[in-house]
């Protein structure tokens, strides 16, 4: 993206500048989304049979397929610390949450697809998103290394998958705060997405691999992938008494 | 009789050897997976069809007759071919002994039918023989064109004359031997075809009349809706109790309450005809091509005929009482559930004119569950019209649904809410999938996120 010779931010300037914006049919502007380049349509609307916008399904089962060895040791706990175990729901590592990480950072959001990740790199403010140059895979690959690096010199040669829970949450707890200082790697950065990823790992559909047999919205209550409830309108009081559904269905559909 | 039996083994020989055993009719492939698109510069169907005559022409008022009675043919429907020129011809029609290429019908002297005679016209559209005696195959509905009038023929040449010549010839037609030769389909017409005017019925009105000679001649209703023999004639003796063509079903248009009109007024038909919406379905596939580029530009009266001919259809016989299997209707409704009623909604009353209901739903309950299999499949697309221009879609379930959970809710449909009909099997839809090319995900331009 940043190697293709466009500035973006340089060019919506200039064409805001010259009123030219609208004229530049010849620049494929990306929105950041992987989908179809604008087009014009005339006549009746485009239709296809057979057609969908099907949502990519995770694949290749509970293998890793991104994280390397250290890189799991130090995934499982620390997702554990930040969604542990409890009678109410399970931990982010029984939701799958590590796989669904893992199938992320090895796709379009792990290659930053949905991300300007070129220049230039102010320090930007919290409304302006994601500022980094590095992709959300290649954060991950060096943030944990350098986070490990800190917790040996920190506790005496331990892993932090070694350490007292007690321990791994002041880990935690420092690199969200940004008192943890990385060797070359900005860990309270890390943090945020670390976190951010967690809780889409687990609430997420489970066509993407975590939130495992919807564990996560049979706590909640939440229905899933219901997207009409007309009928419910005027009927107050009432539990809606639909099972929660993924994108693609629930065991009643197979059942026999 | 003797003479008659030796000519359908003859044909018949022919068919099952080169076509292979088990044909079922000759199902024409009007219903085209893709809403026809047409190339820039190109004029719609509907621009095309719906172009004011000017006034000069000595003869316009047989030339806007003719356009009248072109739009009631739906010569556009097949005589367009995908990205084509209205009516330049080039369309195949998928038969089931091969396909067949539709004429070029523009006023170009080479190509089209510039140079035709109304003779020659009337000959070709009331007895299936083309302008140089040749013998004229059936993929031209002339079985029902020959009831029309000559003076509807005379018009319909008239106005074909002032589309604009499009040089444009059709590819050859893909019939093995001995089909290409066109003598065979004199065997055929001995068996199906009655060259004849129509004959109106004294004791019926003048509309029922009207209806008839619509419905039964240039409308070719039965064409789609009657059901055909293995020699692709139509089985006479039940016409328009529903028929299969390119995999969806023309579904029965007589009284039956379940699979038929029964429960449509004449109303009813009418506001489906010209809008391709009614309180009981929407049009879609080959009859949304019906609708958009026939029905809904011919005017009420005649619509109306139309209904009152179709309501006085004698109903057919109804399917025996089926129970289906509990393990089925308990899958098919937990899917139903979950996929199809948050537009068609939990008892099946959907949002008429929008989200067609599927309680009492005629498409539902055919006995060949291939058109609900087909829509379940590949989704669909209500018709646009003059007065309805939205076309709204139902999504594809293919990629969504296994064979068994289709066939599952398929049968849950079928058999809820005081529906009855057969129970579909998994192989069913694994077949219909096959068909429609949908084994892997298509994905639309839109989809993003893949890789």
């Amino acid at each position: 993206m940043s190697d293709n010779g466009i500035n973006r931010r340089r060019l919506l300037v200039a064409g805001a500048l010259t009123g030219a914006a609208g004229a530049a049919g010849a620049v494929t502007l990306h929105d950041g989304e992987r989908g179809a380049d604008p087009r014009t349509y005339s006549g009746t609307m485009p239709w296809r049979g057979g057609a969908a916008d099907a949502p990519p399904i995770a694949e290749g089962g509970t293998g890793y397929t991104f994280f390397n060895a250290l890189e799991q040791a130090f995934l499982e706990p620390a997702l554990d610390r930040l969604i542990p175990p409890d009678p109410a729901g399970p931990s982010a590592t029984q939701a799958n949450v590590h796989i669904f990480i893992d199938r992320q950072l090895a796709g379009p959001y792990g290659r930053g697809d949905h991300y300007f990740l070129g220049g230039p790199w102010p320090k930007g403010v919290a409304e302006q998103g994601y500022q980094s140059r590095l992709s959300p895979a290649q954060v991950y690959r060096l943030t944990i290394p350098a986070i490990e690096g800190h917790v040996r010199g920190a506790y005496n040669g331990k892993l932090f998958k070694d350490l007292a829970v007690e321990d791994q949450d002041k880990v935690l707890k420092s690199l969200e705060s940004g008192d943890a200082k990385l060797d070359s790697a900005d860990g309270k950065m890390f943090f945020t997405m670390f976190l951010q990823n967690a809780m889409e790992g687990y609430f997420s559909d489970p066509i993407y691999g975590g939130n495992k047999d919807m564990g996560a919205w049979k706590m909640i209550g939440f229905p899933g992938a219901h997207y009409d409830y007309r009928e419910w309108v005027g009927r107050h009081n009432e539990r809606v008494p639909y099972p929660p559904v993924s994108i693609k269905g629930r065991p009643g559909w197979s059942e026999t | 009789m003797a003479r008659m039996n030796r000519i359908a083994a003859v044909v018949g020989l022919a068919t099952i050897g080169l076509a292979g055993a088990g044909v079922a009719s000759l199902a024409l492939s009007q219903g085209r997976i893709n809403a026809s698109s047409t190339a820039p510069g190109v004029a719609t169907p509907t621009q095309l069809l719906t172009q004011p005559i000017p006034d000069g022409a000595p003869n316009i008022d047989q030339i806007r007759q003719g356009q009248y009675l072109v739009k009631m043919g739906d010569c556009v429907s097949c005589h367009t071919r995908d990205g084509g020129e209205p009516l330049a011809g080039g369309y195949g029609l998928n038969t089931p002994f091969g396909v067949i290429y539709t004429e070029n019908l523009t006023s170009d002297p080479d190509t089209g039918i510039g140079a035709w005679t109304p003779d020659q016209f009337y000959q070709a559209i009331h007895s299936g023989i083309g302008p140089h005696g040749m013998r004229l195959y059936p993929g031209l509905p002339y079985t029902y064109f020959t009831r029309a009038t000559r003076t509807d023929s005379d018009a319909m040449l008239a106005y074909l004359k002032t589309v604009p010549a499009v040089s444009y010839r059709p590819p050859a037609n893909g019939l093995p031997f001995p089909l290409n030769i066109r003598f065979m389909i004199r065997g055929w017409n001995l068996l199906f075809f009655r060259p004849g005017d129509f004959k109106p019925e004294p004791a019926k009105s003048a509309e029922w009349n009207r209806g008839a000679y619509i419905v039964t001649g240039l409308g070719h209703c039965g064409a789609c809706h009657t059901p055909k023999n293995a020699l692709a004639g139509d089985k006479t003796g039940v016409p328009l109790h529903g028929g299969d063509l390119d995999n969806w079903v023309a579904p029965d248009l007589t009284s039956n309450m379940r699979t038929g009109l029964g429960r449509w007024s004449s109303d009813d038909i009418v506001e489906y005809l010209k809008t391709g919406r009614n309180a009981h379905a929407n049009a879609g596939g080959s009859m949304g091509e019906v609708v958009s580029y026939s029905t809904s530009l011919m005017n009420d009266a005649d619509l109306h005929a139309i209904a009152t001919y179709l309501k006085d259809q004698p109903a057919s016989p109804s399917a025996a009482a089926y129970d289906p299997d509990p393990g089925a209707m308990k899958r098919g409704a937990a899917i139903y559930s979950d996929a199809c009623a948050s537009c068609h909604l939990q008892e099946g009353g959907g949002q008429p004119r929008i989200f067609p209901p599927l309680k009492d739903d005629a498409v539902a309950q055919q006995g060949d569950p291939n058109g609900l299999l087909h829509l379940i499949l590949a989704g669909g697309r209500t018709a646009p019209t003059p007065t309805r221009p939205t076309p709204l879609s139902m999504p594809s379930f293919a990629w969504k649904l296994t064979d068994q959970q289709i066939a599952d809710v398929a049968t849950y449909i079928r058999n809820a809410w005081g529906n009855r009909a057969s129970a579909v099997t998994a192989g069913q839809a694994t077949k219909m999938r096959a068909r429609l090319g949908l084994k892997t995900v298509h994905l639309t331009d839109n989809s993003g996120d893949h890789g």
